[in-house]
């Protein structure tokens, strides 16, 4: 038996019935990005950088902590601040992200205390020069500004709020947060 | 006397150009053909960009290879370089003159046509040991070699194969074999030479570097061939060798197989209708094979070759040799 299904083919024959009956029974499953289909990613999904624009100031939600720059493995976060002479507050004069060098692991948007820097969803940004993805503070928040033109708010983002970590352990901005 | 002497040279080059055209036609469609066929067994689209359904992406190929940089390393053996692709092509290409495509349209119907065809893809391993050599590279020259002797093993095999068809016939005219298929009782000579057919086409396989065969250019596993220095069209020369194999070996079968352009019954106004849909089917079950079969190692392609190949088609002829004695 074993020699006659040897000397007859019988495994090649099975393999070629299978790509025929793919052949003739099953339909493509291409996807045909940008002129058919739509791709919809994930919520929570780490793409193009954004400092969320406080609805009330206008400006960023940033305090200048820190913690973002120095949580970044590839150290690609670079903020300068100045500290108002009345307030006492810190107050962010440059604050610019090197997204070339981003490894999207999203610490920064996880440890910020006030969620004010995010990878929001949009994933359509590449460029054809480096300084096009070379995001400074007006092109963070103007990033911003694109991102939530396309979101059914109050917008959320998950790594906001990290599950598995109990709520109480995180800053009072950070828990009470109901979004933008 | 004269007169009709042009006539029959204006006549052969009008046939050539023909052939020529078509045959080159068919190999650029047979690419698409194949990158389509392979994508709806894998479930893809395949080509779908240039006009309408990919159908233009073979032309599109060519002119992008053709604008490929053509780069020659400066160690190279320059003449010999140049003709290596040439020398693969006119030998995969030439045989398609001597096929009877219908009963009025050979171009040349001479005595020893099966020979010629068998020295002429056996010329084939010239193309690939004078590109590995003339490269002047370590890894082209292995892979050369490599190649050469997988082309010159499935040559045998192929080689006896056939010969038990020529012993069927008693000619090594190709017409005549046809011819002599067409008067026998099973009209085609797969049945009483299936073991044959067998053979012959898994050493057309081979012989044309054809996928589970196709170690000469295993580009993934062993940074390609014989061809490694070539780049541009000339390494496209190359493939369109290979392709052009395909078709001469399919067209072979066609003839000493399966009853070449006979067919059940004559279709008005089409005569190489028999010939072209055998010639498809068997096109396609290259391509079909290609989408469905991993690749061999090269000791098992080795041994396959001689000691299973070589042996049966031995023993067939034998037995054919002895039938006809026989009957
Ligand atoms: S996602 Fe990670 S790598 Fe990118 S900026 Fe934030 S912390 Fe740095
Ligand atoms: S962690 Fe948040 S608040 Fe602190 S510097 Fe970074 S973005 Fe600003």
């Amino acid at each position: 038996m074993k020699l006659l299904e040897k000397i007859l083919l019988i495994e090649i024959w099975k393999g070629l019935l299978l790509t025929l009956k793919k052949l003739l029974l099953d339909k493509p499953v291409t996807i045909q990005y940008p002129e058919k289909d739509k791709v919809i990613p994930a919520p929570g999904f780490r793409g193009r950088h954004a400092l969320v624009r406080d609805p009330q100031s206008g400006d960023t939600l940033c305090i200048a902590c820190m913690r973002c720059a120095r949580v970044c493995p590839s150290q690609c976060i670079y903020i300068e601040y100045e500290i108002d002479a009345e307030t006492k507050k810190r107050k962010v004069k440059r604050y610019d992200i090197e997204a070339l060098r981003c490894v999207y692991c999203g610490y920064c948007e996880e440890v910020c205390p006030v969620n004010a820097v995010v990878l929001t969803e949009y994933f359509e940004y590449a460029g054809y020069s480096r300084d096009e993805v070379y995001f400074d503070k007006d092109r963070l928040l103007k990033n911003w500004d694109e991102f939530i033109a396309t979101q059914k708010r109050p917008y959320l983002n998950p790594f906001w709020k990290p599950r598995g970590l109990p709520e109480k352990y995180l800053p009072v901005r950070k828990r009470n947060f109901t979004g933008v | 006397m004269d007169l009709s002497w042009l006539t029959a040279v204006l006549l052969l080059i009008i046939f050539s150009l023909v052939l020529l055209i078509l045959a080159l036609l068919h190999v650029a469609y047979l690419t698409y053909a194949e990158r389509k066929i392979i994508a709806r067994m894998q479930q893809r689209l395949g080509p779908n960009r240039v006009g309408p359904r990919g159908l233009l992406q073979p032309i599109a190929d060519v002119l992008k290879l053709i604008q490929k940089e053509d780069i020659v390393h400066p160690h190279v053996d320059r003449p010999l370089f140049a003709i290596a692709p040439l020398v693969s092509l006119v030998c995969a290409a030439t045989g398609l003159s001597l096929i009877p495509l219908w009963d009025r349209f050979v171009l040349s119907n001479f005595n020893v046509g099966l020979l010629f065809i068998l020295a002429l893809s056996s010329l084939s391993a010239y193309g690939v040991i004078l590109s590995g050599w003339a490269s002047n590279s370590r890894y082209a020259f292995l892979g050369a070699l490599r190649a050469s002797a997988q082309v010159i093993s499935y040559e045998i095999a192929m080689s006896l194969a056939l010969l038990s068809i020529v012993l069927m016939a008693g000619s090594f005219n190709l017409q005549e074999i046809v011819k002599a298929q067409v008067a026998s009782p099973f009209k085609i000579n797969l049945i009483p030479q299936i073991v044959a057919f067998f053979v012959f086409m898994i050493s057309a396989i081979a012989e044309t570097n054809r996928v589970p065969f196709d170690l000469p250019e295993a580009e993934t596993e062993l940074v390609a061939g014989y061809f490694t220095e070539y780049s541009g069209i000339r390494f496209a020369l190359f493939y369109l060798a290979e392709y052009y194999g395909m078709v001469v070996m399919s067209a072979l079968a066609v003839t000493c197989f399966l009853g070449g352009y006979a067919g059940p019954f004559e279709v008005p106004g089409l005569p190489f209708f028999w010939f072209l849909l055998k010639l498809y089917v068997l096109l396609f079950f290259y391509i079909w094979v290609r989408a469905t079969l991993p690749r061999y190692r090269y000791d098992q392609l080795m041994s396959l070759g001689w000691k299973i190949l070589i042996p049966l088609a031995l023993v067939n002829l034998f037995v054919t040799a002895f039938i006809k004695l026989m009957f």
